[in-house]
């Protein structure tokens, strides 16, 4: 199913690059002669019929070929691992912040069932869902960084960033194996903002499908049979109910990501994130097709891959209640 | 067949009761949804803004000669809420936030409106279809819809519109071109869960046809789904809607929340927060107003689904 | 198995809980339930009490109001007392059994107020009393497992899905007999090093995180290992007395993976592990075959005897509870209409409901035909008026029936709670011989 899926999306995205501008553009790197782009046409067959051209479309880009990015003057695959590094630390530190914050919340509030916590709660859940996060990065922006000036802006201060050496391209692991306080220090204070911003959404969803798996839970029979067992209420709830209830919080962890990987688009731009989102989004103002193709590429295939992995993982772990319940 | 609008066959008593029957059910549905606060809440919300919208003209005087591009007053650049004229201010470029702020929801309702009209049509036909043909063309067209869906919403829409060149026109294609498919999906479940009732098989063994049956058993059950989701989405869409003209997609100057946001953005290093943060307010009640309002009536219809 | 006369000394054994005019109320959208109405009873200390009544007259309330297990919403008011008397192991024999403590290893508390001597907090008895309904959190957390245990209706149910057989039944360990673990595990627990302070903590389940992983490294592993061994032998010496065949096989099993019998010999064991005082079974063959009934509560049988446990057997199944219990209480709607010896009570009903009861027992012998079904449905209990819960479907109901709570009072060996044997200061009194109807 996967691989039909990736190749059917490979398909629109296909669509996309041949609307809008001619099909060579995407590859034209400057100013060409008319024997350079001939030499592309050919290429790429561009003369023959339009299932033709997808084939060699597809066989360049499983060479490596993504085109030449207008924006970032340079070949798409060039530029690509650099900002893909500066995306994926946002992005988990978004994801760590948002099953943290969100089961947490969700368990403080599924315990304490219509009390005033589980009411904040709920009141943060359903702004989550409906927040756009353009606005709310703006707010946090205005209030933390304009009027508080707790946090800085952008990824990183230029100078701390340029004295260490970046091997794997996250800034936080540089950081710590370069041995420099300072620079992880200045990696951790760039990220949180952005990451509780990003994160806040994920965080509503993981909060409001906790609490009430764990409602749910707390309301079955082994709960007090634990109790009469003589355990401490926190026992009976950390080991007894909210493990339970962790499951099917486990499938809308897997839903939030895809919540993340768009809001990081959005989040690059506000918070000036040198990653793929503010790339993308410069890339769809200045028509650099190149980059929208490879960018719609690679989310949707992350993206069915992780919807993969979390179908595994639910039902690794529901292999052993299915048959109880 | 009369062509009377409540469709009423020529059988008689029976149906024109079943008829009442919905419509009091209607009724005690409404109230039962009206009588959560949170729903309520919602509902007063999104009426406050359509009417606004609507009365949009009335309540600001429309820009000419295109009222849908905001008013640039060049004599008061950048100035606070509350400076006269500008209630709400005035952005770096002198456009009025009050104007933009209200013509703003006129904006957004004709994209929801649009948008959603076209999805669910498309949709619930494609979906329909599917559903009743069965076969070859049920698993072409959800292999289609599987496709779609394996692209996230708001990345494909950016790059249809991108695509299609930047204007409010395009945005509008771009998010009916992304949101049918979950229309197709619910309907096409609908559709093979009737199929598999049994009065279904005595239907068509006295020869009534598939569009009767349709009409008659498929269609109501349906309703529900479809108007939680199409409610949901009148606020979704304009949530990515407004995302896709902050980020540019839409003409400059266009008397558009997410417009409004990306031109108060140069301010706020300046401590100039009015610009954005009005309009980016009005998405989010817009979004919030109509998912309370989507919730209510699927914890209504569907009490189990406490989840989401 | 128990058909022979209940013999004398148990009748006059000393009380292990007496429940004093139990009242639980319940709020629900249609007003407040009063679910338990006035219960009184008392459990002897060895005995099996049988609680037997319909779905919904209160019998599994009453039993949780043991524990405190009522969900407190919608519950919402808790009035009268559960008095308990708690025993503690007999330290002559260690609790093997002897002389001294009548073989059943246990001894009566003795009241910490008066020392033994009679005061008010233990009612003159001596011995320890405890208010079961207002004893403080802590105190309770003590009782449960270890003094009191219940067992559940459906096992599978009640045993969490997500955790091994093993760790669940040792928990109960780990709560009430941390000081035995850490013995076994070959730790001093009255040491006071800050090491031994954390292993005590880790047997008693109270560690948080950071001392968990204190606890991984090296040198306190395999003090923590040890623990863990020392409560796997108790698991399995527990498992062994339920006759579960292969006990540390099962204790690496997920609930799921047992059968419905296997599953409530693992609450049965788990429940009995602590030698508790008093045994609460909530219909605990209710979820099972009829052949696996037959097994279980043999094995509960034999383990009552060799325990001495007092038992409580809450059943909606009449002829099961004869088999079981040495005396047994009916309850109706939320009161108690009858008490007395099983067998007294099965041979000769006195109230009209126990009547109408036995009488609806379908016989081998009875002829086919009717089954003799009590005619009406189970009054709402709310906000009732007082009059007798019954009297709507009584055959014998008179007007003070309607009018007036008949009280639980006590006539040869029993108690009956009916105007037709207690009859009322005025007004007519029902009587059994009504010709019509």
């Amino acid at each position: 199913m996967l691989p039909f899926l990736i190749i059917g999306v490979s398909i629109i995205v296909f669509g996309l690059t041949r609307i809008g501008g001619s099909p060579v553009a995407i590859y034209l790197s400057h100013e060409m002669s008319s024997e350079e782009v001939a030499e592309i046409e050919a290429r790429y067959h561009l003369d023959e019929p339009v299932p033709v051209q997808y084939a060699y479309w597809a066989r360049g880009l499983l060479q490596g070929d993504l085109g030449w990015s207008g924006v970032a003057a340079a070949p798409v695959t060039e530029v690509f691992p650099d900002k893909l590094a500066a995306t994926m630390e946002l992005a988990v530190a978004s994801a760590i912040v948002a099953v943290s914050l969100g089961i947490g919340l969700g368990t403080y509030a599924g315990a304490r069932r219509n009390k005033l916590p589980d009411h904040l709660t709920r009141i943060v859940s359903i702004s989550g869902a409906a927040m756009p996060l353009f606005w709310f990065a703006i707010v946090m922006l205005i209030v933390f960084w304009v009027y508080l000036g707790w946090f800085p802006i952008g990824r990183s201060t230029p100078e701390v960033f340029a004295s260490i050496s970046h091997p794997t391209g996250l800034y936080t692991v540089d950081a710590l194996v370069s041995g420099s306080f300072t620079a992880f220090r200045d990696a951790i204070w760039h990220l949180v903002l952005p990451a509780l911003t990003l994160g806040y959404g994920a965080t509503a969803i993981i909060a409001r499908m906790m609490r009430s798996s764990l409602v749910e839970e707390l309301q079955e029979e082994y709960v007090d049979a634990a109790r009469a067992k003589g355990l401490a209420e926190r026992l009976v709830l950390r080991r007894h109910a909210r493990r339970n209830a962790l499951m099917p919080t486990v499938t809308v962890i897997g839903l939030s990501f895809g919540f993340l990987l768009q809001g990081t688009i959005v989040a690059e731009i506000i918070f000036r994130w040198p990653g793929l989102g503010r790339w993308m989004a410069d890339s769809v103002l200045r028509g650099d097709r190149a980059t929208i193709m490879a960018y719609v590429l690679f989310t949707s295939v992350l993206f069915l891959i992780v919807n993969l992995v979390v179908d595994v993982v639910y039902a690794y772990l529901d292999r052993r209640v299915v048959l109880g319940s | 067949m009369s062509a009377t609008s409540a469709s009423q066959p020529a059988v008689g008593a029976a149906n024109e009761s079943a008829l009442r029957v919905r419509i009091r059910r209607m009724r005690e549905l409404a109230a039962n949804v009206l009588a959560n606060p949170t729903t309520l809440a919602g509902l007063v919300v999104i009426v406050g803004m359509v009417g606004m919208a609507l009365l949009a003209p009335w309540i600001v005087e429309p820009n000419s000669p295109n009222a849908s591009q905001m008013p640039r007053d060049w004599g008061a650049i950048a100035v606070p809420p509350g400076s006269p004229g500008h209630l709400l201010g005035t952005t770096n470029t002198g456009g009025d936030v009050l104007y933009g702020v209200i013509w703003g929801a006129r904006t957004s309702l004709r994209l929801s409106l649009i948008v959603v009209t076209i999805t669910v049509a498309v949709g619930v036909a494609v979906g329909s279809l599917a559903g009743f043909r069965g076969g070859r063309v049920d698993e072409v067209l959800m292999r289609i819809v599987d496709v779609f869906l394996s692209i996230p919403e708001l990345i494909f829409a950016l790059a249809i519109a991108a695509v299609l060149g930047p204007s409010f026109r395009n945005i509008i294609l771009a998010l009916a071109i992304v949101f049918w498919v979950k229309y197709a999906r619910i309907m096409r479940a609908q559709v093979m869960h009737v199929k598999q009732n049994e009065y279904v098989d005595a239907a068509r063994v006295i020869g009534d046809s598939n569009w009767n049956i349709y009409r008659r058993d498929v269609l109501p059950n349906s309703i529900t789904p479809v108007v939680v989701q199409a409610t949901l989405d009148m606020g979704n869409i304009v949530l990515v809607g407004a995302t896709l003209s902050f980020i540019g997609l839409a003409e400059a100057g266009l008397a558009e929340w997410g417009v409004l946001v990306s031109e108060g953005q140069s301010g706020i290093s300046g401590g100039r927060w009015w610009a954005s943060t009005f309009p980016g307010l009005m998405v989010f009640l817009w979004a919030l107003a109509f998912n309370l309002l989507g919730d209510g009536i699927r914890d209504v219809l569907d009490p189990k689904t406490e989840t989401r | 198995m128990t058909t022979a006369p209940i013999e004398a000394p148990k009748t006059t054994a000393p009380v292990v809980a007496s429940v004093r005019d139990l009242r639980v109320h319940f709020k629900t959208k249609a007003g407040i339930v009063q679910a338990v109405d006035g219960v009184d009873f008392d459990v002897r200390d060895g005995e099996t009490l049988g609680l037997v009544g319909e779905t919904g007259c209160g019998k599994s309330v009453t039993a949780r109001s043991f524990l405190r297990l009522v969900p407190m919403p919608p519950g919402i008011a808790v009035s009268g007392s559960i008095m308990f008397r708690p025993r503690m192991r007999c330290s002559s024999c260690d609790g093997a059994g002897c002389s001294i403590c009548g073989n059943t290893g246990r001894v009566v508390s003795i009241c910490p107020a008066c020392s033994g001597a009679g005061c008010d907090t233990c009612e003159q008895t001596g011995a320890e009393t405890v208010d079961l309904l207002t004893v403080p959190e802590r105190e309770l957390r003590a009782i449960r497992g270890n003094r009191i245990a219940m067992i559940f209706q459906d096992p599978g149910k009640a045993l969490n899905p997500a955790l091994t057989i093993g760790k669940q039944v040792a928990e109960v360990f780990y709560a009430h007999r941390s000081d035995e673990l850490l013995t076994s595990a070959g730790i001093d627990p009255a040491s006071e090093s800050l090491q031994n302070y954390v292993l005590r903590r880790r047997a008693s389940q109270e560690s948080r995180t950071p001392e968990n992983l204190v606890l991984s490294l090296p040198p306190l592993r395999t003090r923590r290992n040890a623990i863990s061994a020392a409560a796997d032998a108790m698991v399995a010496a527990a498992l062994n007395e339920t006759q579960i065949p292969n006990p540390r096989a099962v204790m690496d099993r997920y609930p799921h993976e047992l059968s419905g019998g296997m599953k409530q010999r693992v609450m049965i064991a788990q429940a009995l592990a602590c030698d508790p005082d008093l045994l609460i079974a909530d219909e605990p063959t209710t979820a099972l075959d009829v052949t696996v009934q037959a097994r279980i509560i043999e094995l509960i049988n034999e383990l009552q005897e060799r325990h001495k446990t007092a038992v409580v057997y809450i059943s909606h199944d009449l002829s099961l509870v004869r088999k079981v219990a040495d005396r047994t209480a009916v309850m109706y709607a939320g009161r108690i209409v009858e008490v007395g010896e099983s067998d007294q009570i099965f041979h000769d009903p006195e109230h009209p409901y126990t009547r109408g009861l036995i009488d609806a027992i379908p016989g081998a012998s009875h002829e086919r035909g009717r089954l003799a079904a009590i005619e009406g449905t189970v009054p709402e209990l709310i906000d009732p008026e007082p009059s007798c819960r019954f009297s709507g479907r009584c055959a014998y109901a008179e007007q003070v029936c309607r009018s007036e709570d008949p009280q639980l009072e006590p006539i040869d060996h029993r108690q009956v709670a009916c105007f037709i044997h207690h009859p009322p200061d005025h007004g007519v009194a029902p009587t059994f011989a009504r010709t019509e109807q």
